[in-house]
Protein backbone atom coordinates (compact mmCIF):
# COMPACT_ATOMS: atom_id res chain seq x y z
CA UNK A 1 0.00 0.00 0.00
CA UNK A 2 2.78 2.07 0.78
CA UNK A 3 4.59 2.53 -2.68
CA UNK A 4 3.43 6.58 -2.85
CA UNK A 5 6.26 7.33 -0.52
CA UNK A 6 8.99 8.13 -3.11
CA UNK A 7 6.84 10.49 -5.30
CA UNK A 8 6.91 14.17 -4.47
CA UNK A 9 3.56 15.73 -3.45
CA UNK A 10 2.11 18.84 -2.82
CA UNK A 11 -0.77 20.45 -1.23
CA UNK A 12 -1.87 23.68 -2.32
CA UNK A 13 -4.11 26.24 -0.10
CA UNK A 14 -5.57 28.89 -1.85
CA UNK A 15 -6.49 31.83 0.91
CA UNK A 16 -8.54 34.29 0.29
CA UNK A 17 -8.75 36.27 4.17
CA UNK A 18 -8.13 32.85 6.17
CA UNK A 19 -6.30 34.33 8.67
CA UNK A 20 -8.00 32.86 11.18
CA UNK A 21 -8.09 29.41 9.70
CA UNK A 22 -5.13 29.01 7.73
CA UNK A 23 -2.60 27.82 10.83
CA UNK A 24 -5.13 25.31 11.84
CA UNK A 25 -5.19 23.97 8.43
CA UNK A 26 -1.54 23.74 8.06
CA UNK A 27 -1.68 21.76 11.59
CA UNK A 28 -4.08 19.50 9.99
CA UNK A 29 -2.12 18.62 6.91
CA UNK A 30 1.28 18.98 9.13
CA UNK A 31 0.19 15.89 11.80
CA UNK A 32 -2.30 13.74 9.37
CA UNK A 33 -0.37 14.30 5.78
CA UNK A 34 3.25 14.35 6.96
CA UNK A 35 4.18 12.95 3.67
CA UNK A 36 2.84 16.26 1.96
CA UNK A 37 4.43 19.67 1.58
CA UNK A 38 2.49 22.17 1.54
CA UNK A 39 2.06 25.82 0.34
CA UNK A 40 -0.23 28.93 1.21
CA UNK A 41 -1.33 30.81 -2.71
CA UNK A 42 -2.20 34.19 -0.68
CA UNK A 43 -5.08 35.97 -3.49
CA UNK A 44 -4.29 39.79 -2.06
CA UNK A 45 -5.83 38.95 1.14
CA UNK A 46 -7.31 42.36 2.75
CA UNK A 47 -6.94 40.43 6.66
CA UNK A 48 -3.21 39.60 7.99
CA UNK A 49 -3.31 36.12 6.38
CA UNK A 50 0.25 37.00 5.07
CA UNK A 51 1.66 38.14 8.69
CA UNK A 52 -0.03 34.71 9.87
CA UNK A 53 1.75 32.32 7.75
CA UNK A 54 5.22 34.58 8.16
CA UNK A 55 5.26 34.38 11.40
CA UNK A 56 4.35 30.37 11.64
CA UNK A 57 7.01 29.91 9.23
CA UNK A 58 4.43 28.55 6.66
CA UNK A 59 5.46 28.53 2.36
CA UNK A 60 4.02 31.29 1.09
CA UNK A 61 3.10 32.38 -2.58
CA UNK A 62 1.89 36.18 -2.39
CA UNK A 63 0.15 37.10 -5.57
CA UNK A 64 0.28 41.09 -5.75
CA UNK A 65 -2.99 41.40 -7.20
CA UNK A 66 -6.10 39.51 -6.57
CA UNK A 67 -6.72 36.91 -9.58
CA UNK A 68 -9.57 35.11 -7.67
CA UNK A 69 -9.87 31.79 -6.87
CA UNK A 70 -8.86 30.18 -10.51
CA UNK A 71 -5.47 32.26 -11.11
CA UNK A 72 -4.57 31.59 -7.34
CA UNK A 73 -4.95 27.49 -7.73
CA UNK A 74 -3.17 27.71 -11.21
CA UNK A 75 -0.32 29.39 -9.83
CA UNK A 76 -0.20 26.53 -7.46
CA UNK A 77 -0.16 24.28 -10.41
CA UNK A 78 2.18 26.03 -11.96
CA UNK A 79 4.43 25.99 -8.90
CA UNK A 80 3.84 22.48 -8.56
CA UNK A 81 5.22 21.64 -12.14
CA UNK A 82 8.50 23.75 -12.28
CA UNK A 83 9.30 22.27 -8.32
CA UNK A 84 8.55 18.55 -10.16
CA UNK A 85 5.70 17.46 -8.02
CA UNK A 86 4.07 13.97 -9.10
CA UNK A 87 1.11 14.69 -7.08
CA UNK A 88 -0.99 17.70 -6.24
CA UNK A 89 -3.63 18.84 -4.48
CA UNK A 90 -6.08 21.02 -3.69
CA UNK A 91 -7.33 21.90 -0.15
CA UNK A 92 -9.40 24.63 1.22
CA UNK A 93 -7.93 27.08 3.73
CA UNK A 94 -10.69 27.42 5.43
CA UNK A 95 -11.28 23.96 7.42
CA UNK A 96 -13.62 22.50 5.22
CA UNK A 97 -11.20 20.04 4.01
CA UNK A 98 -9.78 16.85 6.22
CA UNK A 99 -6.47 15.90 5.93
CA UNK A 100 -6.62 12.55 7.01
CA UNK A 101 -7.84 11.81 3.20
CA UNK A 102 -5.03 12.76 1.65
CA UNK A 103 -2.87 9.34 1.95
CA UNK A 104 -6.23 7.35 0.63
CA UNK A 105 -6.29 10.05 -2.11
CA UNK A 106 -2.76 9.85 -3.06
CA UNK A 107 -3.05 5.80 -3.05
CA UNK A 108 -5.67 6.02 -5.54
CA UNK A 109 -3.92 7.79 -7.82
CA UNK A 110 -0.83 5.36 -8.29
CA UNK A 111 -3.06 1.78 -7.72
CA UNK A 112 -5.65 3.12 -9.74
CA UNK A 113 -3.25 4.84 -12.10
CA UNK A 114 -6.37 7.94 -12.13
CA UNK A 115 -5.52 10.79 -13.94
CA UNK A 116 -7.81 13.22 -10.94
CA UNK A 117 -9.33 12.39 -7.61
CA UNK A 118 -11.95 13.57 -6.14
CA UNK A 119 -12.83 13.81 -2.29
CA UNK A 120 -16.85 13.33 -2.88
CA UNK A 121 -19.48 14.32 0.31
CA UNK A 122 -22.41 12.71 -1.36
CA UNK A 123 -20.70 8.77 -1.70
CA UNK A 124 -21.18 8.16 1.84
CA UNK A 125 -23.11 11.30 2.35
CA UNK A 126 -21.12 11.33 6.03
CA UNK A 127 -20.13 14.96 7.42
CA UNK A 128 -21.36 18.03 6.77
CA UNK A 129 -23.64 17.95 3.46
CA UNK A 130 -23.56 21.41 2.43
CA UNK A 131 -27.26 23.94 2.12
CA UNK A 132 -30.14 22.36 0.15
CA UNK A 133 -29.98 24.96 -2.41
CA UNK A 134 -26.29 24.08 -3.33
CA UNK A 135 -27.11 20.47 -3.16
CA UNK A 136 -29.55 20.94 -6.14
CA UNK A 137 -27.10 22.85 -8.13
CA UNK A 138 -24.58 19.99 -7.83
CA UNK A 139 -27.12 17.95 -8.77
CA UNK A 140 -27.39 19.51 -11.97
CA UNK A 141 -23.91 19.65 -12.47
CA UNK A 142 -23.74 15.30 -11.97
CA UNK A 143 -26.40 15.17 -14.45
CA UNK A 144 -24.64 17.32 -16.58
CA UNK A 145 -21.64 16.00 -16.54
CA UNK A 146 -23.32 12.25 -16.94
CA UNK A 147 -25.72 13.57 -19.69
CA UNK A 148 -22.81 14.96 -21.67
CA UNK A 149 -19.91 12.92 -20.91
CA UNK A 150 -20.95 10.10 -19.91
CA UNK A 151 -19.34 9.81 -16.31
CA UNK A 152 -20.60 9.78 -13.04
CA UNK A 153 -19.68 12.87 -10.72
CA UNK A 154 -21.17 12.95 -7.93
CA UNK A 155 -19.56 16.21 -6.21
CA UNK A 156 -18.09 18.29 -9.46
CA UNK A 157 -17.66 20.97 -7.21
CA UNK A 158 -15.55 19.53 -4.55
CA UNK A 159 -12.35 21.73 -4.42
CA UNK A 160 -10.44 18.85 -2.52
CA UNK A 161 -9.02 17.31 -5.93
CA UNK A 162 -5.80 15.74 -6.52
CA UNK A 163 -3.99 15.37 -9.45
CA UNK A 164 -0.88 13.81 -11.25
CA UNK A 165 1.43 15.82 -13.73
CA UNK A 166 -0.42 15.00 -17.01
CA UNK A 167 -3.01 17.26 -15.32
CA UNK A 168 -0.76 19.62 -14.02
CA UNK A 169 -0.20 20.48 -17.57
CA UNK A 170 -3.70 20.52 -18.89
CA UNK A 171 -3.90 23.02 -16.03
CA UNK A 172 -1.01 25.12 -16.20
CA UNK A 173 -2.33 25.99 -20.62
CA UNK A 174 -6.07 27.07 -19.18
CA UNK A 175 -8.13 26.99 -15.88
CA UNK A 176 -11.22 29.32 -15.05
CA UNK A 177 -11.11 32.74 -13.62
CA UNK A 178 -14.08 31.73 -11.62
CA UNK A 179 -15.93 28.60 -10.12
CA UNK A 180 -13.08 26.75 -12.13
CA UNK A 181 -13.93 22.79 -10.51
CA UNK A 182 -17.24 21.88 -12.50
CA UNK A 183 -15.60 22.64 -15.84
CA UNK A 184 -12.29 21.45 -15.21
CA UNK A 185 -13.57 18.20 -14.40
CA UNK A 186 -15.53 18.45 -17.42
CA UNK A 187 -12.44 19.54 -19.39
CA UNK A 188 -10.31 16.38 -18.12
CA UNK A 189 -13.55 13.87 -18.89
CA UNK A 190 -13.45 15.68 -22.73
CA UNK A 191 -9.48 14.60 -23.12
CA UNK A 192 -9.82 11.15 -21.66
CA UNK A 193 -8.38 11.34 -18.45
CA UNK A 194 -9.04 8.77 -15.78
CA UNK A 195 -11.22 10.83 -13.00
CA UNK A 196 -11.93 8.55 -9.72
CA UNK A 197 -14.13 10.23 -6.89
CA UNK A 198 -13.42 8.90 -3.48
CA UNK A 199 -15.51 9.27 -0.25
CA UNK A 200 -14.35 12.18 2.40
CA UNK A 201 -16.25 13.71 5.14
CA UNK A 202 -16.04 17.76 5.18
CA UNK A 203 -16.80 20.16 7.78
CA UNK A 204 -18.74 22.95 8.12
CA UNK A 205 -16.52 26.05 7.11
CA UNK A 206 -14.90 26.96 10.88
CA UNK A 207 -13.83 30.65 9.12
CA UNK A 208 -14.40 33.00 6.19
CA UNK A 209 -17.47 32.81 3.93
CA UNK A 210 -17.83 31.02 0.75
CA UNK A 211 -16.75 32.48 -2.33
CA UNK A 212 -20.17 31.95 -3.80
CA UNK A 213 -23.01 34.23 -1.41
CA UNK A 214 -26.25 33.69 -2.45
CA UNK A 215 -27.08 36.45 -4.53
CA UNK A 216 -24.48 35.49 -6.90
CA UNK A 217 -25.38 31.27 -7.30
CA UNK A 218 -27.82 32.38 -9.58
CA UNK A 219 -24.96 33.96 -11.85
CA UNK A 220 -23.21 31.02 -11.22
CA UNK A 221 -25.10 28.33 -12.35
CA UNK A 222 -25.71 29.97 -15.84
CA UNK A 223 -22.09 30.40 -15.97
CA UNK A 224 -20.78 27.15 -15.14
CA UNK A 225 -23.70 25.52 -17.30
CA UNK A 226 -22.93 27.42 -20.36
CA UNK A 227 -19.40 26.90 -19.95
CA UNK A 228 -19.98 22.62 -19.08
CA UNK A 229 -21.72 23.38 -22.94
CA UNK A 230 -18.94 25.13 -24.48
CA UNK A 231 -16.88 22.59 -23.40
CA UNK A 232 -18.76 19.71 -25.19
CA UNK A 233 -18.58 21.70 -28.44
CA UNK A 234 -14.58 22.16 -28.07
CA UNK B 1 -42.76 43.63 -39.18
CA UNK B 2 -43.06 41.57 -42.58
CA UNK B 3 -42.17 37.40 -42.24
CA UNK B 4 -39.68 38.51 -44.65
CA UNK B 5 -37.82 40.88 -42.06
CA UNK B 6 -38.51 38.47 -39.22
CA UNK B 7 -36.68 35.20 -40.77
CA UNK B 8 -33.46 37.86 -41.83
CA UNK B 9 -33.57 38.89 -38.25
CA UNK B 10 -33.23 35.79 -36.75
CA UNK B 11 -30.80 34.11 -39.41
CA UNK B 12 -28.47 37.08 -38.65
CA UNK B 13 -29.09 37.23 -34.51
CA UNK B 14 -28.42 33.34 -34.67
CA UNK B 15 -25.56 33.89 -36.59
CA UNK B 16 -24.07 36.20 -34.32
CA UNK B 17 -24.83 33.98 -31.26
CA UNK B 18 -22.50 31.25 -33.30
CA UNK B 19 -19.32 33.38 -33.90
CA UNK B 20 -19.47 34.10 -30.26
CA UNK B 21 -19.90 30.87 -28.99
CA UNK B 22 -17.83 29.59 -31.82
CA UNK B 23 -14.90 32.51 -30.15
CA UNK B 24 -15.48 31.00 -26.50
CA UNK B 25 -14.57 27.96 -28.12
CA UNK B 26 -11.45 29.09 -29.33
CA UNK B 27 -10.44 30.93 -26.06
CA UNK B 28 -10.66 33.92 -27.89
CA UNK B 29 -12.97 35.50 -25.83
CA UNK B 30 -13.52 35.10 -21.55
CA UNK B 31 -17.11 33.79 -21.08
CA UNK B 32 -17.57 36.02 -18.10
CA UNK B 33 -16.96 39.24 -20.40
CA UNK B 34 -19.20 38.04 -23.09
CA UNK B 35 -22.88 37.02 -20.82
CA UNK B 36 -24.08 40.79 -21.68
CA UNK B 37 -23.85 40.36 -24.91
CA UNK B 38 -25.35 36.68 -25.07
CA UNK B 39 -28.24 38.19 -23.23
CA UNK B 40 -28.94 41.01 -25.49
CA UNK B 41 -28.52 38.63 -28.78
CA UNK B 42 -31.10 36.14 -26.99
CA UNK B 43 -33.25 38.97 -25.80
CA UNK B 44 -33.66 39.96 -29.15
CA UNK B 45 -34.26 36.64 -30.32
CA UNK B 46 -37.08 36.56 -28.51
CA UNK B 47 -38.70 39.99 -29.62
CA UNK B 48 -38.38 39.59 -33.04
CA UNK B 49 -40.02 35.49 -32.85
CA UNK B 50 -42.93 37.43 -30.81
CA UNK B 51 -43.57 41.18 -32.30
CA UNK B 52 -46.71 41.45 -30.66
CA UNK B 53 -44.33 41.27 -27.12
CA UNK B 54 -42.94 44.92 -27.75
CA UNK B 55 -46.65 46.46 -28.08
CA UNK B 56 -46.88 45.25 -24.52
CA UNK B 57 -43.17 45.76 -23.48
CA UNK B 58 -43.88 49.33 -24.61
CA UNK B 59 -47.59 49.85 -23.54
CA UNK B 60 -45.94 49.15 -19.81
CA UNK B 61 -43.03 51.66 -20.36
CA UNK B 62 -45.21 53.75 -21.55
CA UNK B 63 -43.80 54.49 -24.41
CA UNK B 64 -46.26 55.28 -27.62
CA UNK B 65 -44.40 53.23 -30.80
CA UNK B 66 -42.60 50.03 -30.35
CA UNK B 67 -40.29 51.00 -32.78
CA UNK B 68 -39.28 54.16 -30.43
CA UNK B 69 -38.78 51.48 -27.70
CA UNK B 70 -36.90 49.36 -29.50
CA UNK B 71 -34.49 52.14 -30.17
CA UNK B 72 -34.52 53.23 -26.72
CA UNK B 73 -33.90 49.99 -25.22
CA UNK B 74 -31.26 49.41 -27.77
CA UNK B 75 -29.03 52.63 -26.71
CA UNK B 76 -29.75 51.83 -23.32
CA UNK B 77 -28.22 47.94 -23.81
CA UNK B 78 -25.29 49.85 -25.56
CA UNK B 79 -24.91 52.14 -22.58
CA UNK B 80 -24.68 49.29 -20.34
CA UNK B 81 -22.20 47.17 -22.05
CA UNK B 82 -20.00 50.83 -22.82
CA UNK B 83 -20.00 51.50 -18.73
CA UNK B 84 -19.20 47.63 -17.91
CA UNK B 85 -16.14 47.89 -20.11
CA UNK B 86 -14.61 51.46 -18.57
CA UNK B 87 -15.31 49.76 -15.04
CA UNK B 88 -13.64 46.35 -16.01
CA UNK B 89 -10.62 48.55 -17.87
CA UNK B 90 -10.55 50.74 -14.32
CA UNK B 91 -10.22 47.86 -12.53
CA UNK B 92 -7.40 46.93 -14.61
CA UNK B 93 -5.31 50.10 -15.05
CA UNK B 94 -5.08 49.82 -10.81
CA UNK B 95 -3.71 45.50 -11.19
CA UNK B 96 -1.27 46.86 -14.17
CA UNK B 97 0.20 49.51 -11.93
CA UNK B 98 0.50 47.16 -9.28
CA UNK B 99 1.62 44.34 -10.83
CA UNK B 100 4.54 47.29 -12.24
CA UNK B 101 5.42 48.17 -8.88
CA UNK B 102 5.56 44.90 -7.60
CA UNK B 103 8.38 43.88 -10.59
CA UNK B 104 10.13 47.34 -9.69
CA UNK B 105 10.46 46.12 -6.04
CA UNK B 106 11.50 42.29 -6.68
CA UNK B 107 14.42 43.80 -9.38
CA UNK B 108 15.97 46.29 -6.81
CA UNK B 109 15.56 42.83 -3.85
CA UNK B 110 17.45 41.07 -6.23
CA UNK B 111 19.83 43.74 -7.31
CA UNK B 112 21.03 44.33 -3.77
CA UNK B 113 21.18 40.50 -3.17
CA UNK B 114 23.65 40.16 -6.07
CA UNK B 115 25.79 43.32 -5.23
CA UNK B 116 25.90 41.77 -1.94
CA UNK B 117 27.40 38.20 -2.88
CA UNK B 118 29.74 40.27 -5.28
Amino acid sequence: MDNTSKMKKLVIIPAFNEAESIVETVRDIRENAPEFDFVVINDCSKDRTLEVCKKEHIKVLNLPINLGIGGAVQTGYVYAYHQNYDIVVQFDGDGQHDARFLETMANTIINEQADMVIGSRFIEKQGFQSSGVRRIGIRIFSFLSCVLFGAKITDATSGMRMCNRKVMELFIKDYPRDYPEPETVCRLLRKKCKVMEIPVEMKERSAGVSSISFSRSVYYMIKVTLAILIERLR
Amino acid sequence: MTLQAQVIIIVFLFFVLAVIVNMIRQRRLELKYVLLWMGCDIALIILTCFPDLMNVLARILGIQSPMNMIFFLGFLFSLIIIFSLTVTISHFTAMVRKMAQEIALLSDELNEKTKKEE
